[in-house]
C-alpha cells in the first residue's frame, strides 16, 4: 500500500482534465491527474490552455448587472397581489 | 415573450425541494432586497403609494423576504444571460419570483435558495420559449473532453492556438456565449459563470450529473470553436509551422 498516486496514462488524464480543473474529482483522482501533469510535457499544455480559457470565461460574467428598479417594483407588485405582506 | 402564469410549480414538475445543503450554498447578499440605491428600506416603503401595505407579515413572508428576494440581481443576471433581452428577462424574473412565492412552502429551510431560484428561472425561461426540454444525444463527457483536447493538439500543430492569445477574449467570449444554443448554454452559464457544482447544476437542470458534464464540455468546445472563428473573421492569421518548426505564414 502506498500513498503515491497511481500512474495514469495521457488518455485518462485528458479525459479527466475538465473535471480536474473544476475540482470535481475525488481527492485520489485529483492527485493522479496532478501527478501526471507534473511529469507529462504533452498534457501540461492542454491544462494551461484549458485553465486560461476557464479563467477568461469566468471573467465574462457580467458581475455588475443589477435588476432595474422598475423590475424590482414590478416584482413587488406581483408578490403583493399574490398575498405577500412582508 | 409571453409568460404562462397558470402554473405555480417552481421546477417544471419538480417540487423544487432540495436535500440538505451540501455546503455549496451561499448566504444571501447583504444588501437589502428590492431597494433603490442600497438603502435598507423595506419593500413596503419602496412601494409606498403603489401597493397598499398589508397587515402583519407572516413568518413565511418574512423568510421569503430574507432568503429569496436578496437574490434578485443574480436571478436577473441569469435570466438576462438566457434570454439576451432585457424585456424578456424582466418577464422571466417576475414570473420566477411569483412562482417561488407560491411554492415557498416547499422550500426546505436552510437549503440553497439561489440554486432553487435558478431552477425556477430556467424552467420559466424554457416554458416561455415554448421549448420542450430537448434530449440531445451526446457522447459522454470523457469523449467530449478527449475531442476538446484533440482539437487543441491540432491547433498547436497548425499554430492556430496562438490566435487566441491575440484577441481580446472577454468580448469575444461574451459574443460566443450569446450565440451558444441550449442545452449547452445553461450548463456553461451555471458552472462556469455562476460557480455551481456539477451536482448543483444537475439539480437545477433536472438532469443527471453525467448529462451536465457532457453538455458542459460540449458547450466549452463550441465556445472555443467560435473564438477561433471570430479571430479569423477579425483578420488574425495563423503562423503555420511546418514539421521542422519553421513558420511560413
Amino acid at each position: 500500500m502506498t500513498d503515491c498516486p497511481r500512474d495514469i496514462d495521457c488518455r485518462t488524464a485528458v479525459q479527466k482534465l475538465w473535471d480536474y480543473l473544476d475540482q470535481e474529482l475525488t481527492p485520489e483522482r485529483m492527485a493522479e491527474v496532478q501527478s501526471h501533469l507534473d511529469r507529462c510535457a504533452e498534457c501540461l499544455p492542454h491544462h494551461d490552455y484549458a485553465h486560461t480559457f476557464l479563467a477568461a470565461l469566468s471573467e465574462a460574467r457580467e458581475r455588475d448587472v443589477r435588476a432595474p428598479d422598475l423590475l424590482r417594483r414590478r416584482v413587488m407588485e406581483r408578490l403583493r397581489a399574490a398575498g405577500f405582506s412582508a | 415573450m409571453a409568460i404562462d402564469t397558470r402554473s405555480s410549480t417552481p421546477a417544471g414538475g419538480a417540487d423544487g425541494q432540495r436535500g440538505e445543503d451540501d455546503g455549496a450554498g451561499r448566504a444571501p447578499p447583504e444588501r437589502a432586497p428590492l431597494t433603490d440605491a442600497g438603502t435598507a428600506d423595506t419593500g413596503d416603503r419602496l412601494m409606498s403609494g403603489t401597493v397598499a401595505p398589508i397587515g402583519n407579515p407572516s413568518e413565511n413572508d418574512l423568510r421569503f423576504e430574507a432568503e429569496a428576494l436578496p437574490w434578485i440581481d443574480d436571478v436577473y443576471r441569469f435570466a438576462l444571460s438566457l434570454t439576451r433581452d432585457a424585456s424578456d428577462a424582466d418577464d422571466v424574473v417576475q414570473e420566477t419570483y411569483l412562482r417561488a412565492y407560491r411554492s415557498w412552502h416547499t422550500f426546505e429551510p436552510g437549503s440553497d435558495a439561489r440554486r432553487w431560484l435558478f431552477t425556477i428561472t430556467r424552467n420559466v425561461f424554457l416554458r416561455a420559449r415554448e421549448r420542450e426540454r430537448r434530449l440531445v444525444d451526446l457522447d459522454d463527457g470523457d469523449v467530449e473532453a478527449l475531442n476538446t483536447f484533440a482539437a487543441h493538439s491540432q491547433m498547436v500543430r497548425d499554430g492556430t492556438d496562438q490566435i487566441l492569445s491575440r484577441i481580446d477574449l472577454g468580448p469575444a467570449l461574451q459574443r460566443a456565449l450569446d450565440d451558444l444554443d441550449e442545452p449547452f448554454k445553461s450548463a456553461v452559464l451555471l458552472v462556469d459563470l455562476e460557480d455551481q457544482s456539477y451536482e448543483a447544476a444537475a439539480e437545477i437542470l433536472g438532469v443527471p450529473i453525467g448529462t451536465v458534464r457532457s453538455r458542459l464540455f460540449r458547450g466549452r468546445r463550441i465556445l472555443q470553436d467560435k473564438l477561433l472563428t471570430y479571430a479569423r473573421d477579425a483578420g488574425f492569421t495563423t503562423a503555420r509551422r511546418d514539421q521542422r518548426g519553421n513558420t511560413n505564414d
